[in-house]
């Protein structure tokens, strides 16, 4: 392999790996949230984020809504299905062992695609809003990066002013620190539950919501995503709520690095064998998982 | 005799085959400090668990102040002024000691962080309010759970062993602040396995043996009682 390195393609995809990093880490704050509180694996995740990016496609081929005015509308509307998805569904394997989990958020993965391939068809769907590119200096980065990293970044930032600051958050955290105790405290931990999971999916669906202008949206967009916010929490620690910030930036930087060197197949699996890597080195993540 | 505080009828709780708690019976009048001993398994925490809805009982009632408990969830039961603390301490190490206390609320947070704080500084943990509840030493973790119960002015509190594993001072001052509590017109019923701090501090007490009460009375004829030897020590 001969590949030349400039310095300026260096800075190129570091910028561009902390851009995508912000969304990674937004959307896995959320599979962390779940996992952290109900101690539960949402494989449903990323299916969620697809409805989220349809949402904003319909709103934006239906009624000509700015795809970015959107962003709050997904999520208010994926906030809703993910609480009635915990109230009918997912209560029922809060305490249950972890397989049992697995096993109903698969299921619900599933049927969320199979259910928007039948309601939605599987043509691919564009939201043609925006293209091209701002420079700065000798980079340039596409607009639409740029913009999904800034509502990224601000709807994160929002998330965690919740989670540190209101009476709510202090709640969420209690319940994720000791459920037990919370219940003691005077703390309603089923209405916890499902504001978290509420939370969580608008946290996806602020995602779907931001590619949704990027990539072509169809229903089998969202699996990957459910992968790549696992790997996000696992680097991160599971549930460290900071670490899947610091989880999210570094796979943005990993794969675009690795996008440097390898052909694009081969940088797909570059994720899988990070996760492998970290798996086998440092299990408990890098920032070290919650103590109990 | 006073209406009671709490009234624990004939209440049951079994795991599998094994009865935790058969049919034990309590009564607790406002302004007192009850005691609950009994060797180890024989039920003291599931009693506390079922009275705090963290258990569901089988069989029997619990009333608190007159009305049924019994079937309502933990966080009802919290609010209803019901407090209680653990037999291995759990504060959330990881909110701060603050913080802590912060989430037994309910009403305004303005009023809410005033009474933490004073709650802190009647422990003197006021200067550490805003360390992590897990950096705290044993000691001081024991007290944010004990502070942390009074948040909500209970009118009942349940210790669970709340001398273990306490040096001698902090013991003299936990065992005042329950005594200042109890002076309140709140009813404090305790587990606890230092007999010293039973006689000192209960005016009665109950005793379980496999699930069963077996006795109950002042500290100095409990102590004298032939079935209670024998539960602790064999015939």
């Amino acid at each position: 392999m001969n590949v030349v390195v400039t310095p300026t393609m260096v800075g190129q995809v570091v910028i561009s790996g902390i851009l995508a990093g912000a969304l990674y880490a937004m959307v896995a704050l959320g599979l962390a949230l779940i996992f952290g509180v109900m101690r539960v694996i949402n494989i449903a995740h990323g299916p969620l984020l697809m409805l989220g990016a349809y949402t904003t496609y319909f709103l934006y081929a239906g009624l000509g809504l700015n795809p970015y005015l959107s962003v709050p509308v997904s999520m208010a509307v994926l906030f809703v299905i993910g609480a009635v998805l915990q109230r009918t569904l997912v209560f029922r394997v809060v305490d249950a062992p972890e397989l049992s989990s697995l096993l109903l958020t698969f299921g619900i993965s599933i049927a969320l695609v199979n259910l928007a391939q039948l309601a939605f068809t599987s043509d691919l769907r564009a939201v043609e809003y925006l293209t091209g590119s701002w420079g700065l200096g000798p980079f340039a980065f596409s607009k639409t990066r740029v913009l999904a990293f800034v509502f990224a970044a601000g709807v994160t930032t929002l998330a965690f002013l919740l989670l540190q600051r209101t009476r709510l958050g202090r709640a969420i955290r209690a319940t994720s620190q000791s459920r037990e105790v919370a219940m003691v405290c005077g703390v309603n931990v089923g209405r916890i539950h499902t504001i978290t999971f509420g939370l969580a999916s608008a946290l996806a669906a602020a995602g779907g919501a931001l590619i949704a202008v990027v990539v072509a949206v169809q229903p089998e967009m969202g699996q990957v995503w459910t992968f790549k916010s696992f790997l996000v929490i696992v680097l991160g620690g599971a549930g460290n709520y900071p670490g899947a910030l610091l989880g999210g930036v570094l796979l943005g930087l990993v794969e675009q690095i690795a996008s440097l060197f390898l052909t694009s197949q081969l940088s797909e699996v570059v994720a899988y064998v990070l996760l492998v890597v970290v798996l086998l080195v440092r299990p408990t993540g890098l920032l070290g998982g919650r103590q109990t | 005799m006073a209406a009671p505080v709490l009234e624990v009828d004939a209440l049951s709780k079994h795991f599998g085959g094994v009865a935790a708690v058969a049919g034990v019976s309590l009564r607790l009048e406002p302004g007192r400090i009850y005691g609950l001993i009994g060797p180890n398994g024989s039920g003291k925490t599931t009693l506390f668990n079922c009275i705090t809805g963290l258990e569901r009982r089988d069989a029997g009632r619990v009333l608190f102040n007159g009305r049924r408990i019994d079937g309502l969830k933990p966080f009802e039961v919290a609010r209803l002024g019901i407090g209680r603390t653990f037999q291995i301490i759990r504060v959330f190490p990881e909110l701060s000691a603050l913080e802590n206390l912060l989430v037994v609320t309910d009403g305004p947070l303005a009023a809410a962080r005033t009474r933490a704080l004073e709650l802190l500084r009647f422990v003197n943990l006021e200067g550490l309010k805003d360390e992590y509840a897990g950096n705290l030493s044993y000691g001081q973790q024991k007290l944010v759970e004990f502070v942390r119960v009074l948040m909500r002015d209970p009118t009942l509190v349940l210790l669970d062993e709340p001398a273990a594993g306490v040096n001698r001072t902090l013991l003299n001052d936990l065992l005042d602040a329950v005594r200042r509590l109890r002076d309140e017109g709140k009813t404090i019923l305790l587990v606890e396995h230092d007999m010293k701090v039973v006689m000192g501090l209960c005016e009665t007490v109950f005793v379980l043996d496999h699930g069963e009460k077996i006795a109950e009375g002042p500290p100095g004829l409990i102590q004298a009682d032939e079935r209670v030897i024998e539960a602790y020590f064999g015939r």
